[in-house]
């Protein structure tokens, strides 16, 4: 008679609360659940009503992350509702700001949240002793990341520069060459996160599923392109509702997704699946180093592929400021006018696909808003890998159950506050 | 003995914790150096409920967060407001605005009725609060400024004096000779006039000093183009809670 | 014999002769910046945003000299704006080391106002309690002044007496069109000129064209102080408690921008930041300002300046006397930026320097006409006057033309009223609506709107009834005289005016240009159409009417009455604007008023107020401390902004 209970209220290292509950009896599972316990923060009803210029700066506190990402994505709507055209410079301006954040985000959970799980311990802070370079390197990286933020935009948490139609204020050239500089030696840091990844022993685990991300023909993708499915073919921004499918499932009260199979997943194992060969050079051999090849269906592997991305986003950075210094930049003007109108703003969030959907009226007020997160496609999935993973572990002891299960939300980088969708569940025991 | 320091988020964008720990290798080692972080559950799993100072992030919106933050202010010698979410309520107030029903209405549609919220208040509504890190997000800076504050025992100067100051400091051009209003002539400086050097405004995040003359600055809104109602916009979304936005 | 070659590079010019003027050209000048950016850091005033700012220099072509005044004035690089005093350590043993800032620079494009303010400074640091920090930057700063060409509308220099300086720079260019006039401030500058500019002496017409182009930006300077500079002292002293510092603070923001943009603020607070790891740190000073709210306030809570009105009045008091008084140089340079950065348009010395003076001239003013009222025997008692002619204006409004049975003309002054009884009904206040200059009649212009008009309207040619007066204190003649006036009349404000309008138009030539732009509610409502239509056709009057709604017949302007402003050319420093309409008029009047610049004094009104003796002392008609039937009806601007009750 072996009773297993896992009862995690509260998963530590993780965006958001969330809880794993998982009871079995003698081999039989009587309950596993992936529960998130957000409280509702109805953005979508506090946008109604507010001039399109207020949007994206209240969109922005959905979350502290990945701020950046949604402000993009918020903006992007509304210049999609009013037709608003963006000149090249706007465009590498904000490429560049957006793998800021990508390189920060990805840095924190690959090093702060996932690696302890890899190294044994319970958090960053007994590292401080046992691995201190390490340590420091991290810090100097998401420092880094940070600094480059600031120059474009004011700051990396709720960004200020970037507004809808370009930018309000122009970084300065000077400081441009002298964060390149800093990011061109962070190359070495990156070399050996790969190396340190090559050491890590990932959980094996396969569980193939639906893989949607955006794609676009030129790079790889984050902040254009159309809906891509490693089922289907593109679908247009417009139609995303096809895709996302959302629903409530009875017992439990999250609000799920899915579109060809019972579940998707979005994030950075997706992003790899379906555009690895647009990834440069030099992160396509960091990929093959830590041996990840497409298609991979491990979801232990997303933090594998979020070392991947980081190491393209830092090639990025390095020779979109090379464009930049090369092109200078100039003062632009670009008047916005309002109309009514609807429009979609889809970015790759660093945990996955994001929408913002809004509609506007004649007078550039709100009247409609409608955000579908990345970790909100993602909880079906989890909750799926969870179905799939757990018979094959039930032998195990319950710590190391509990440990694996943990890894396994972790390794989604799950931002749970974002969760517009979310809510608190009253379950029965 | 160093103070043993714990974090706690409540209903936010868990920004500001995270801006917190935004620090060089430098200064971070110095931090661990003379505080003990025992619970901070974004970045650690080990924790301890023997903590001495609490820093709170987000607002209260729940009624199950009430008993939660009971419990910490109990536990706590020292409790921080961190953040506009919980310093003044932040943008959670905006769906105090929308009948309740109305707003889960709007988000969950027929499924509404799962839901529960009440309206967002910042922390000091439901228990005392010691010091305060203004701002959505805050600078970093002041949130070391309140540490070191607390740790060579005094009051941390935090400004009483409006962003004005600030911004003319940095030698920004005033955001009304730019073709837009600013709530800098009643909001507390303290964050450097960041938003206007960026090249926005100042939206009023890090609430409002201690006496504004709201008044004028209404008057100043209208003269400058907005009406009545843009006027009562502008303040609804950091500062709902306070007199003001009515 | 070797003929003298004269060697190319001159000996700087000896500082003993520093009176003697130079010329430089412009490529001499940019070779000048050029040249001292390789030694130093260099700032400079370049354009931001559409302003002007103090800036680094890394071109010549990036200077704007042109300039008119820019946002921070150039003492924000001798006293920066947040600044290291010293480094401390903590503990048992704790340490202090002073730092200093000895880094040389360069300030190229400073006003004379701007090297007024440095000298202020200079003396404030300099002689008692030497401050160690401003004098090393002080030593290590060279400063190249330029003059004025454009000055700011907001700029009051000429008054301050700071548009002109002969020293307290190292150099100073005055922009002559082809070249620079450069006077030699110090030996620094001389040395400086002659290593880099190749100067040549001032030749007369360069020196001529100096003068010229000073006097051209002279021109230019719109307002200025109404009194001596010299009795600005006494003038503050003695308006200590005047109302005016409570009623113009009343839209203060304390937001701090007036002291923070000021070249003569110098205020600082001090504090000390603790390093992370508590073992050091750094005492430093940051800028500060009395007008904030807590500047005042000491550790046990009490703020000894808790209100905006003592904050507001005690920076006008340190500009305007305080300063003067200890250091004796002007606390105010009178560059603007102050009256340029409020929001609430309330900053500047100015406006209140001449307010106080306005204030104190009416009180004189309201003196001399108490004792100035012609006595009569009996106060209360009215003398018998004849009604001689009725005119009907229209629906409700009558002209009724009187005779005092003497014979005696009333001998009124335009905007004077008299008391008019009918015996049983009552006693009523009445504008004479005609000029002194016609006759041995008067004139009221009556509308039925109560008892005693309702009675008047009843009364046949030939009645009789009682006068009193005139009384209060009518239009300021002499104010006026020689000035272009705009009259605004709307509807039956027009009765008043009227007796202005005659008397100037029979005394034509003594006034400018006549502006006459009249108002009513409907074409119906226009009063006396003929005598408007005669103005109209003048050819030395400037006539415009509009109707607030038009009927079928009118072809004219349709709108309130200041929707006409905008369509007339003024010229603020000659116009007087005199106004008279419904109370409600007043406010948006102003508002338009003072977009054309024109000064406070200038904008003259006639105020209603209820009214009975007519002689300051039933006490009806006060406002604030003032009785309107004595020192009013008629008041200007400036008076009223120290009467808070008034608009």
């Amino acid at each position: 008679m072996r009773q297993v209970n896992v009862n995690v209220h509260y998963v530590t290292r993780l965006e958001g609360h969330g809880n794993i509950i998982l009871n079995a009896q003698d081999g039989k599972i009587n309950e596993l659940k992936w529960e998130v316990i957000e409280s509702p923060r109805l953005f979508e009803a506090m946008l109604v009503g507010r001039n399109y210029e207020d949007v994206p700066h209240i969109a922005s506190r959905i979350c502290g992350i990945c701020s950046i990402a949604h402000t993009t994505a918020s903006i992007q709507a509304v210049e999609a509702a009013f037709g608003v055209q963006l000149s090249e410079q706007t465009l590498l301006l904000r490429k560049l700001l957006y793998d800021a954040e990508l390189l920060e985000s990805h840095v924190l959970h690959t090093l702060f949240l996932a690696a302890p799980d890899f190294l044994g311990v319970d958090s960053v802070m007994p590292l401080v002793e046992t691995h201190k370079d390490v340590v420091i390197m991290a810090l100097r990286l998401k420092k880094l990341a940070y600094n480059l933020a600031e120059i474009l935009a004011g700051r990396k948490t709720h960004p200020l520069s970037c507004v809808v139609g370009g930018f309000a204020k122009l970084p300065d050239l000077g400081e441009l060459k002298a964060v390149k500089k800093r990011l061109e030696d962070a190359r070495a840091d990156f070399d050996t996160i790969v190396n340190l990844f090559k050491t890590l022993k990932i959980p094996d685990f396969v569980r193939e599923t639906e893989y949607i991300a955006l794609k676009d023909p030129s790079e790889y993708a984050f902040i254009s392109g159309q809906i891509a499915s490693s089922d289907a073919g593109l679908t247009p921004l417009g139609d995303y509702l096809k895709i996302t499918n959302e629903f409530c499932v009875p017992q439990s009260t999250a609000k799920y997704t899915k579109n060809k199979r019972d579940a998707y997943m979005v994030g950075a194992l997706s992003r790899f699946n379906l555009n690895h060969d647009q990834l440069l050079p030099q992160a396509k051999k960091a990929a093959a180093e830590l041996g990840l090849k497409a298609p991979n269906h491990n979801p232990y592997m997303i933090t594998v592929a979020q070392v991947v991305e980081a190491v393209h986003a830092l090639e990025n950075t390095i020779s979109t400021i090379n464009e930049i210094l090369a092109k200078g930049l100039k003062e632009e003007k670009n008047p916005i006018k309002v109309k009514a109108g609807r429009g979609v703003g889809a970015v790759e969030a660093p945990r996955g696909i994001l929408f913002h959907d809004y509609t506007f009226n004649d007078k550039g007020l709100l009247t409609k808003a409608n955000c579908i997160i990345p970790t909100n496609q993602n909880h079906n999935n989890i909750q799926k890998d969870m179905e799939a993973l757990v018979p094959g572990i039930l032998n195990q002891s319950e710590d190391e159950i509990r440990l694996r299960l943990e890894m396994l939300v972790r390794a989604y980088d799950p931002c749970v506050s974002c969760s517009t969708h979310m809510l608190r569940t009253s379950f029965k025991r | 003995m160093k103070p043993k320091v714990a974090f706690f988020d409540f209903t936010g964008c868990e920004g500001c914790q995270l801006d917190a720990l935004n620090l060089s290798p430098e200064d971070f080692f110095d931090l661990v150096g003379v505080i003990d972080f025992v619970n901070f559950r974004e970045v650690m799993t080990e924790k301890s409920d023997d903590y001495d100072i609490a820093f709170i992030e987000g607002s209260i919106t729940r009624e199950s967060e009430i008993p939660r933050i009971q419990k910490i202010r109990q536990q706590a010698k020292v409790l921080v407001a961190m953040g506009a979410c919980a310093c003044d309520g932040g943008v959670n107030c905006l769906k105090n605005h929308i009948p309740m029903d109305e707003a889960l209405r709007i988000v969950y549609g027929k499924d509404a009725k799962y839901y529960d919220t009440m309206p967002a208040r910042p922390v000091r509504a439901v228990v005392p609060v010691d010091y305060y890190v203004r701002g959505c997000p805050p600078v970093t800076a002041e949130f070391l400024k309140v540490v070191k504050a607390l740790l060579v025992g005094k009051k941390p100067e935090i400004p009483n004096y409006p962003v004005c100051v600030e911004c003319k400091m940095a030698d920004n051009i005033c955001a009304f000779e730019r073709s837009t209003t600013c709530l800098g002539p009643v909001t507390r400086a303290g964050c450097g006039a960041i938003c206007v050097t960026s090249g926005r405004h100042c939206f009023g995040c890090r609430g409002l000093v201690d006496d504004p003359n709201i008044d004028s600055e209404k008057e100043i809104l209208q003269k400058y183009g907005l009406t009545v109602e843009q006027v009562l916009e502008k303040f609804k979304i950091y500062n709902t809670c306070s007199e003001v936005a009515k | 014999m070797a003929k003298n070659v004269e060697t190319t590079a001159k000996p700087a010019p000896d500082v003993a002769e520093a009176k003697k003027l130079f010329t430089i050209t412009r490529a001499g000048f940019k070779s000048m910046v050029d040249g001292l950016a390789k030694e130093m850091d260099i700032v400079g005033v370049k354009e931001k945003q559409g302003k002007f700012v103090y800036g680094k220099i890394s071109s010549f072509d990036e200077l704007r000299l042109d300039y008119d005044v820019t946002t921070m004035p150039p003492t924000r690089f001798l006293m920066p704006a947040r600044e290291t005093l010293l480094k401390f350590s903590t503990g048992n043993d704790p340490r202090f080391e002073p730092v200093v800032d000895t880094r040389p620079m360069a300030i190229i494009g400073v006003h004379p106002y701007d090297i007024s303010a440095i000298a202020m400074l200079d003396k404030v640091f300099t002689s008692v309690n030497p401050d160690p920090n401003y004098i090393a930057r002080r030593k290590n700063t060279i400063l190249i002044a330029v003059d004025t060409l454009s000055p700011s509308s907001k700029s009051f220099a000429n008054a301050m007496g700071t548009r002109i300086v002969e020293k307290g720079f190292d150099l100073l260019l005055t922009d002559i069109g082809t070249s620079y006039v450069v006077t030699i401030g110090s030996k620094k500058g001389a040395d400086l000129l002659a290593k880099y500019a190749a100067p040549k002496e001032a030749a007369g017409n360069d020196i001529a064209m100096q003068k010229e182009v000073r006097d051209e930006a002279l021109s230019k300077y719109t307002i200025s102080l109404d009194i001596p500079k010299e009795s600005l002292l006494k003038l503050l002293e003695e308006n200590y408690d005047n109302p005016y510092w409570e009623s113009r603070s009343k839209t203060c923001l304390s937001c701090g921008s007036c002291v923070m943009v000021c070249p003569t603020c110098f205020c600082f607070d001090v504090q000390d930041d603790v390093a992370l790891n508590l073992k050091e740190g750094e005492r430093f000073r940051r800028w500060d300002g009395c007008i904030l709210a807590d500047f005042a306030r000491v550790a046990t809570g009490e703020n000894f300046r808790h209100d905006k009105a003592s904050r507001f009045r005690h920076r006008i008091f340190r500009k305007g006397k305080y300063i003067f008084e200890k250091y004796g140089m002007a606390g105010c340079v009178g560059c603007g930026r102050c009256a340029n950065a409020c929001l609430a348009e309330i900053a500047s010395p100015l406006e209140a320097f001449n307010a106080i003076a306005e204030s104190a001239r009416a009180k004189e003013a309201a003196a001399r006409i108490m004792k100035e009222v012609r006595a009569q025997a009996e106060l209360y008692v009215p003398q018998p006057a004849k009604l001689v002619k009725i005119t009907t204006l229209g629906a409700k409004e009558k002209a009724f033309e009187f005779k005092l049975k003497s014979g005696k003309p009333l001998r009124h002054r335009p905007g004077q009223f008299v008391e008019i009884s009918v015996p049983g009904i009552g006693e009523a206040p009445i504008s004479v609506s005609s000029s002194p200059t016609r006759g041995d009649t008067f004139q009221l212009a009556i509308r039925n709107v109560g008892n005693i008009t309702n009675a008047i309207h009843d009364l046949k040619e030939g009645a009789a009834v009682g006068i009193r007066g005139p009384f209060g204190n009518g239009f300021p003649l002499e104010a006026i005289a020689g000035k272009d006036l705009l009259f605004l009349c709307a509807g039956i404000g027009l009765f008043p005016l009227r007796s202005l309008i005659q008397y100037v138009l029979d005394k034509r030539d003594a006034y400018s240009r006549v502006i006459i732009l009249s108002a009513a509610r409907t074409p119906a409502d226009m009063m006396f159409t003929n005598e408007q239509a005669e103005w109209s056709k003048r050819s030395d009057v400037e006539f415009l009417n509009t109707v607030d709604k038009a009927d079928a017949n009118w072809k004219g302007n349709v709108g309130v009455i200041t929707t006409l402003i905008p369509k007339v050319k003024i010229d603020p420093r000659k116009t007087v604007a005199v106004v008279v309409g419904p109370p409600i008029m007043y406010r948006f009047a102003i508002v338009e008023l003072k977009k054309r610049d024109i000064p406070d004094e200038n904008i003259v009104m006639s105020l209603e107020r209820r009214m009975k003796c007519g002689v300051g002392k039933c006490g009806h008609c006060q406002i604030n401390g003032v009785y309107v039937c004595q020192e009013g009806p008629v008041f200007n601007l400036a008076q009223l902004r120290s009467l808070r009750e008034a608009v």
